[in-house]
């Protein structure tokens, strides 16, 4: 083999494979919820024009940055609580 | 089977889907228009443009009632020496008048951008609490009671003014 292998020891090609299509079906999802969330909280359902406020745009960049921070939190929780379980 | 870009309409069919609206596929910002937009998310920037517009109102506004209010002497000057005058009279009243617009129109926005951007909601309230600031600043000068006053004037005036705009939608 003269090319250097780019995987780690143990993981064969499909396995990394599924694991990167799991990993983006992850953001994916995250992404989509995430959009959906801070929709929903902070736009008003009555829209009167096209375009986001001021309002709209800090709530908006709130709800992204609790979002984001809380979604991290959560997965290093369950990820540490692995090896008890 | 592909209809995931209906951005052309059926080929082949009748003239009568010439006018069918092309519905365009989802564009996502580029960096410049994101970069763009971000210019007017920004509140000195919304501010002093607000404070230059007013300015102009306030011009177009003093050049007409410093026009209106020169009483025309016949008898004293000449026509010459009339027009100078008039010209000078009008160009004081309209740049007080384009300063005092001015600082309205930089207060009134500084404080709405402001207070919108705290409270990350777009309300009547924010019109309310901007125009009370605006008023009361404005009117500070004669004192606590002219300020309560032309805060509360203030503020239920351009709550007027947002609510006759808003009707439409």
């Amino acid at each position: 083999m003269a090319t250097p292998n780019p995987f780690p020891a143990g993981i064969s090609k499909e396995q990394a494979f599924s694991m990167a299509q799991t990993e983006m079906e992850y953001r994916v999802e995250l992404f989509n919820k995430l959009a959906q969330t801070c929709f929903s909280k902070c736009v008003d359902k009555r829209y009167k024009e096209a375009e986001l406020n001021m309002g709209d745009n800090s709530c908006i960049d709130r709800c992204v940055s609790k979002y984001w921070q809380v979604n991290g939190m959560v997965g290093q929780l369950l990820s540490a609580g692995k090896p008890p379980m | 089977m592909s209809n995931d870009s209906s951005a052309e309409p059926a080929a082949g069919s009748s003239g009568s889907n010439e006018n069918v609206t092309k519905i365009e596929p989802i564009r996502m910002p580029t960096i410049e228009e994101m970069r763009a937009q971000e210019v007017w998310n920004n509140c000195a920037v919304k501010s002093v443009a607000s404070g230059v517009m007013g300015g102009g109102l306030g011009l177009m506004m003093g050049l007409f009632m410093g026009a209106l209010d020169n009483p025309i002497m016949h008898d004293t000057m000449t026509g010459r020496q009339q027009f100078v005058y008039t010209a000078k009279q009008m160009g004081q009243r309209s740049w007080g008048s384009c300063k005092t617009f001015a600082v309205m129109g930089l207060v009134y926005s500084a404080a709405e951008c402001i207070v919108e951007k705290a409270r990350a909601k777009h309300d009547i309230i924010n019109t309310a609490v901007a125009g009370c600031v605006t008023g009361g600043a404005m009117s500070a000068r004669g004192g606590p009671k002219a300020a309560c006053m032309g805060c509360v004037g203030f503020a239920t005036f351009s709550v007027l003014i947002e609510k006759f705009f808003d009707r439409h939608t």
